[in-house]
């Protein structure tokens, strides 16, 4: 597949409400100009990323974990940090514009092993929502589609393992359930808001 | 997009039960639209018995969502049954069993929502095949947790596998959303076990070339 034939794809029309039923779930997918294009729904996602990963920098900087904790949440900074680097590659390649990074406040995040993992565990579970909620609006760029569902996946892994580390309990802590649940993009950007100072366009 | 390495290592692959059949399907049918299916997702062939005529079965898959679905909905039942008697024989105890007791009970739920959807579509749910389950593996914990890591980092390659293929948007939203849950399945499978729960920052799919690779010690020529 070309580029070229990538980015064709501009002003995709997301299909109508998707209301699938599936064990009596509610889907909450990206509607009808949520995204402008694919670029769009890829720089959503890379100002969530710049979000995580410069939380775990900030984070793992603290000298607040030791042992297991260490090592997997040092992991789990790589992971976001890829996530980055091959979100803005592939905006890059598919010739727009890579939002910049936002200026970001987390709080009193980093006052205990507790609190950083807690908000670990917040960003994981949103950005697991939020992959999956703007899936829809990548659904005729297969080649994108397959890249983020690559990362949603990673997203999932971090969230349970956080949970797990909170030993919280295994159904409602460390799994959400059968299904994940997507999240639409303004309930994402709501729940993102508190820690972004800066003015971006998510 | 940077692909990475599959968690699991080509050698785990290919020793995965010294090669003997798994799944046993009563009916050939079921046994060939199974073996069909692995071939569009990548993975799960090494689960099956295979005779020479099942390399032309990979060649005509057509990719359905329906086919897909069916495909799916054998990978869940052989997971289901292989947590319901885990935990019958108490394989696990404590936190493991607390963690372990979902992925159960989600496999279950996906059989029952996959075979609603195929309904829903107007297909044939494909039949539950019989399982034959290598010795010791409900007894031995060791055993048993790298049989699981096993079924779920494969599970995940197959729905990742999946995602370009999906024709409804319907379809790719059930997968997706179980897609992650097996993420989720994986990485607490790897912790329990000491492994690594974050193999790579993408997760893996498996094209039908590696299927062939994988399978073609199995396959009587």
């Amino acid at each position: 597949m070309q580029r070229r034939d990538l980015i064709r794809g501009a002003g995709t029309v997301i299909p109508a409400t998707v209301a699938f039923q599936m064990l009596g779930a509610k889907w909450a997918f990206a509607q009808d100009g949520d995204f402008d294009s694919p670029i769009d729904v890829l720089n959503y996602a890379l100002t969530l990323e710049y979000l995580e990963a410069e939380f775990y920098r900030q984070g793992n900087s603290a000298d607040l974990l030791q042992g297991k904790d260490a090592e997997y949440l040092r992991t789990v900074q790589r992971d976001e940090e890829a996530h980055v680097m091959a979100l803005t590659d592939t905006i890059n390649k598919l010739g727009g514009s890579p939002v910049p990074a936002p200026k970001v406040d987390f709080g009193d995040a980093f006052t205990s092993r507790e609190s950083f993992l807690e908000a670990g565990f917040t960003f994981e579970n949103l950005g697991v929502s939020a992959y999956l909620g703007a899936a829809p609006a990548l659904f005729q760029e297969k080649e994108l589609l397959s890249a983020a569902a690559s990362i949603f996946g990673v997203e999932a892994r971090h969230a349970a393992i956080l949970g797990n580390l909170l030993e919280k309990p295994a159904e409602g802590g460390v799994y959400m359930g059968a299904t994940e649940t997507p999240k639409p993009r303004d309930e994402v950007l709501q729940a993102a808001a508190p820690f972004i100072v800066s003015t971006v366009t998510l | 997009m940077i692909l990475m390495e599959s968690p699991i290592p080509a050698g785990r692959r290919r020793l995965l039960f010294g090669g003997r059949p798994v799944l046993t399907f009563r009916e050939e049918a079921s046994r060939r639209n199974f073996i069909k299916g692995s071939a569009l997702v990548g993975v799960g062939a090494t689960f099956v018995a295979y005779t020479a005529s099942d390399q032309t079965a990979f060649a005509q898959g057509s990719g359905t969502d329906l086919e897909i679905l069916n495909f799916a909905l054998t990978l869940e039942f052989l997971e289901a049954e292989f947590y319901t008697m885990a935990l019958q024989n108490n394989v696990v105890s404590g936190r493991e069993r607390e963690l372990v007791t979902p992925i159960r009970d989600h496999e279950m739920a996906h059989v029952q929502a996959i075979t609603a959807t195929v309904q829903d579509l107007g297909g044939t749910p494909t039949e539950k095949p019989m399982f034959t389950f290598p010795d010791g593996v409900f007894t031995d914990r060791a055993m048993f947790l790298e049989t699981a890591s096993m079924f779920e980092e494969l599970g995940v390659t197959a729905y990742h596998g999946q995602v370009p293929n999906i024709q409804s948007p319907d379809v790719l939203a059930a997968a997706a959303s179980i897609a992650g849950v097996e993420s989720r399945h994986a990485a607490v499978i790897a912790d329990i076990m000491g492994g690594n729960p974050f193999p790579a920052p993408f997760e893996n799919s498996r094209t039908k070339d590696e299927v062939l690779n994988l399978a073609g010690q199995f396959i009587q020529s």
